[in-house]
């Protein structure tokens, strides 16, 4: 398997006692869908691309996405050092099926975007993951335009047609596109009068 | 220590202002704001604000688990990378 064809499960965090555990965070919405998998794989050496298949001996949630994580073969705290801050990846065609109206972040970079009302407008760059709401990144007219991932904006996506149909709200190109001007937008009360 | 209940909730007036506009006309435009420190009442419900960080704007759509919350909460002004090992340390 080449990392093309993986997805990245999420990170070893540290080592958790001396037989070898590991703490895991899960790069995930829903840990508990993950709690069977029975393989994961490791890119060692880093950036070389080649990945190592680990079998998974025990795997218990810890709080919120981190999980506990025994893998086969190390079973001992030198060992686990090893594994510290490595990606965990896990095949693409393992990934869960998802509903017809939800799409996978790596699955849309670089679908165009069109708006309802606009239409075309540019590509999808990239996904920030912020504490409360996901940030789609695309580039418009040569700048970054960031547009929340919720259900109220965000719609479906077309793989057929690599699109993704989005409702933006009224002015939020130009916030973007014009220079900001916090005199100009939000003039000074004395000045008003 | 919290805010005096007395005062009630500080929402910037001209934020404000903006959004019972909206309201009245049934419009729902992106609000650019530097008020990073007003909170987010209900009436903000299923607006889109553009929050500044203090480089670029940070759209925040808002929802009813938002309300009570500042609206600079949800536009960070950092961006952690995580830390990287140093492989060359000790070595000259």
């Amino acid at each position: 398997m080449t990392l093309d064809e993986s997805y990245e499960l999420g990170y070893v965090v540290k080592t958790h006692g001396l037989k070898g555990q590991v703490v895991a965070e899960f790069d995930v919405d829903d840990v508990e869908e993950y709690l069977d998998v029975e393989e994961v794989f490791v890119e060692r050496p880093v950036g070389s691309g080649k990945l190592y298949r680990f079998a998974v001996e025990r795997l218990s949630q810890q709080a919120g996405t981190r999980v506990l994580l025994k893998l086969k073969g190390v079973d001992r705290i030198e060992d686990a050092e090893l594994l510290r801050g490595l990606k965990l990846f896990r095949p693409l065609d393992e990934l869960p099926e998802l509903e017809d109206d939800q799409f996978y972040f790596h699955d849309v970079v670089g679908f165009t975007v069109v708006d309802a009302n606009l239409g075309k407008l540019g590509t999808v760059e990239a996904f920030y993951e912020l504490p409360e709401q996901d940030l789609l990144a695309m580039r418009y007219q040569g700048q970054e335009v960031l547009i929340p991932v919720v259900d109220e904006l965000v719609q479906h996506a077309d793989e057929d047609s690599k699109e993704l149909y989005v409702t933006l709200p009224e002015g939020l190109l130009e916030v973007y596109l014009s220079p900001p001007s916090r005199e100009r937008d939000e003039p000074d009360e004395f000045d008003e009068a | 220590m919290a805010r005096s209940l007395k005062k009630g909730p500080y929402i910037d007036f001209r934020l404000e202002r903006k959004v019972q506009v909206m309201e009245e006309s049934n419009k729902k435009s992106v609000v650019k704001t530097w008020s990073r420190r007003s909170m987010i009442s209900p009436d903000f419900v299923g607006h889109t604000f553009a929050v500044h960080n203090g480089n670029k704007f940070i759209p925040v759509y808002v929802t009813e688990n938002m309300v009570g919350h500042k609206l600079g909460e949800f536009a960070p002004t950092r961006n952690f990378r995580g830390h990287v090992a140093k492989k060359d340390k000790g070595k000259r």
